[in-house]
């Protein structure tokens, strides 16, 4: 297990490491001159060859390219001083650089949408696994019913939707035209000033991501118990005299949640890009809506630092959806 | 249906036995054979959410093949309008003729656009058009690249095996919508100054974006598909007579992945169409040219004053992307039977 755990975070570390790798030569290969946006930051686009010419000087892209990755590197682990036009900027031991726009530490601006991301997709999953577990596991105990028949296909029906409409629609209504009580004022306020405003700033998009995402794991769970009710050992245990409840949740639910709790680990990109659309759509400052203004303003050190905290995230939850598959599946060896 | 797993072959013989199939045992001469692919049609052509559904994606796709000819039959045309003549910018700068203030306008049918006054209904055909050129392209690149993986995985095994696997994981590693986040301002810092190669460029981007990070599925299912079935006697039989590996890649295996590949490409269609909506609504994909999304988000703006204008392209979206997903939904249960409800 031990041995398995190392392993699959060395794999995890190559991964980050590559993926950093290729955004930075992405960055360094893709623009016509990697200081070019921010040479038309600084001269309000009158960027002359002359003067770009000393933005590439000065930021290092006359450097040969894995020395300034290296730089780059060094700045995540000991940090590094960064100049840019007239000012020097001293940027701590997680330096992600300095974002061009702003001219605050990556990093600090990262660590300060945080938070508004997390509430958006903690409330989103626990929701969605609230909701869709349990409706599933009623389907499947009523299956071939009328009810389950019309909870299937309504369900297919509303994950055939796109989210982002769903969502859109949503804001649309509830916010804009009828503007509804409560549910009408998204936006985030961070939980320590006012722990209201922040539950029902964020209550609609929950709503969003919990119907849209239920739908899908309603399916899962659904799929999952079927399968797992008609096992022999669910038969055993309804022999030796166990109650309904106690089969269906301990020996049924149990085998079925190992599926559905990989979906949810390589969900986790989907509802990272869910958050992105829930943060464009109510208009949230998170770590999604702080990247896709980079995007437009082409400030390219937040896009990177975006990405690579994305794909961290991604590294992350894959091995510790394995980690838990284990746990709760002891057919499954881990080799 | 604790059942084990079955290949496509047994499936067929076992249909043929099931009241599923009534037309294998009709007729009077000798019990005519078909081949699975014959039967999961045979099953699909009864099933009447899937004939409605792929009715209506047949319905989207003439529209987008003869975007320029109905455009022209009406007598709309893309472009901005006049905006000095055909808006009220006295008033809120809604249209003077037409939705939403007036009825129905029969020169622009689905209204003109508030800001620019272009015409709705040309917007929504060529929108229609690019959306399933992007989904058409991205769909046949990505089938390509992950049936290609998946094959080479799944016979060469070994190292071939190790690498590719490796490299399916660290794609899936990131969504696409990551990737054309970090493209985006790369083109547009490339090409904004070009008008003439920039749409090109955008459209074929984002097909590389989609397929690049489309294809991991595909080869997936094909590796697992070409593990089981690299052990059965045909093959062996193929490799035992000498036949090269690449004749038997494309002419043992290739026809008995045929199954797997329709359920998961009739999956990837809808996927695409809806990423390619969802991108150019957060301003990051097709940003020149026509795009269902892109309409949507300026609409957004006038929502209030002007919903028809937000609601065209979107019933065009969630109408054509609801369908193909019943549809593939379909086609799934037509070609493999365990999953029947």
């Amino acid at each position: 297990m031990f041995a398995y755990i190392v392993k699959r975070l060395l794999i995890g570390v190559v991964t980050i490491v590559l993926v950093s790798m290729a955004i930075f030569a992405l960055f360094w290969y893709g623009p016509s001159s990697p200081a070019r946006p921010i040479c038309n930051q600084e001269t309000s686009n009158r960027c002359t060859p002359e003067r770009l010419e000393n933005f590439e000087e000065q930021l290092g892209y006359n450097n040969p390219i894995w020395s300034e990755y290296g730089a780059y590197v060094k700045g995540v682990f000991v940090g590094r001083t960064i100049e840019i036009g007239n000012s020097t900027i001293d940027c701590d031991a997680p330096c992600l650089g300095v974002s061009q726009r702003s001219r605050a530490l990556v990093w600090d601006e990262l660590i300060e949408r945080l938070p508004a991301t997390v509430s958006i997709a903690a409330g989103g999953a626990a929701l969605y696994l609230l909701l869709g577990v349990p409706i599933g596991v009623a389907a499947a105990r009523r299956r071939g019913s009328f009810a389950d028949k019309a909870l299937v296909s309504s369900f297919l029906f509303i994950s055939s939707v796109p989210y982002y409409l769903f969502a859109l629609l949503a804001w649309l209504y509830f916010t804009l035209i009828w503007d509804v009580p409560i549910l009408g004022s998204s936006g985030y306020t961070p939980p320590w000033e006012s722990p209201w405003d922040w539950f029902t700033g964020l209550l609609l998009p929950w709503i969003c991501l919990g119907i849209f995402g239920c739908t899908q794991y309603t399916r899962y769970t659904r799929g999952a118990m079927v399968e797992a009710l008609n096992e022999d050992y669910i038969r055993t245990a309804t022999a030796k005299g166990l109650g309904p409840r106690q089969v269906v949740y301990r020996h049924g639910l149990r085998a079925a949640l190992v599926p559905v709790i990989t979906i949810f680990g390589i969900d986790l990109g989907v509802l990272l890009a869910g958050t992105l659309f829930t943060e464009y759509i109510f208009d949230i400052q998170g770590i999604g809506r702080w990247g896709l203004s980079a995007t437009y303003s082409l400030d390219l050190p937040v896009v990177s630092a975006t990405v690579l905290f994305a794909a961290i995230i991604m590294v992350l939850s894959n091995i510790l959806v394995d980690v838990m598959y284990s746990a709760l599946d002891p057919r499954v060896r881990l080799a | 249906m604790s059942l084990p797993p079955v290949s496509s072959e047994t499936l067929g013989h076992l249909s043929d036995e099931a009241p599923q199939a009534p037309e294998a045992g009709k007729g009077k001469g000798p019990v005519k054979s078909q081949s699975p692919l014959q039967i999961a049609f045979g099953r699909l052509r009864r099933d009447k959410v899937a004939v409605a559904c792929a009715v209506i994606v047949l319905f989207f796709v003439l529209i987008a093949i003869f975007a320029g000819v109905i455009a022209n039959a009406v007598g709309v045309e893309t472009g901005p309008g006049s905006p000095a003549t055909e808006l009220d910018y006295l008033g809120d700068g809604m249209p003077l003729n037409g939705p939403p203030h007036y009825g129905f306008d029969p020169n622009h049918p689905f209204g003109i656009s508030p800001s620019t006054a272009e015409d709705n209904l040309a917007q929504w055909l060529y929108g229609c058009r690019t959306s399933l050129t992007v989904a058409a392209l991205s769909t046949i690149v990505a089938s390509l690249i992950g049936v290609t993986m998946g094959l080479l995985a799944g016979f060469l095994g070994g190292i071939a095996d190790r690498i590719i696997s490796f490299v399916t994981d660290l794609f899936l590693t990131l969504p696409y919508i990551l990737i054309a986040l970090i493209i985006a301002p790369i083109l547009n810092e490339r090409f904004a100054l070009k008008p003439d190669i920039y749409p090109q460029a955008q459209l074929w981007s984002l097909v590389a974006i989609l397929a690049g990070f489309g294809w991991m599925s595909v080869a997936r299912l094909v590796r697992g598909e070409v593990l089981s079935l690299r052990e059965r006697e045909f093959i062996l039989s193929a490799e035992v007579i000498g036949m090269p590996t690449r004749r038997i890649m494309l002419r043992e295996l290739l026809p008995n992945l045929v199954a797997p590949i329709v359920v998961a490409v009739s999956l990837m269609l809808p996927a695409f169409i809806a990423a390619e909506a969802a991108l150019a609504y957060l301003g990051i994909g097709i940003t020149q040219g026509e795009s269902w999304g892109q309409t949507i988000s300026q609409a957004t703006k006038y929502f209030k004053t002007y919903p028809l204008y937000l609601w065209e392209p979107l019933i065009g979206i969630v109408v054509l992307v609801v369908a193909l997903n019943l549809l593939g939904d379909a086609i799934r249960d037509a070609v493999d039977p365990k999953t029947r409800r």
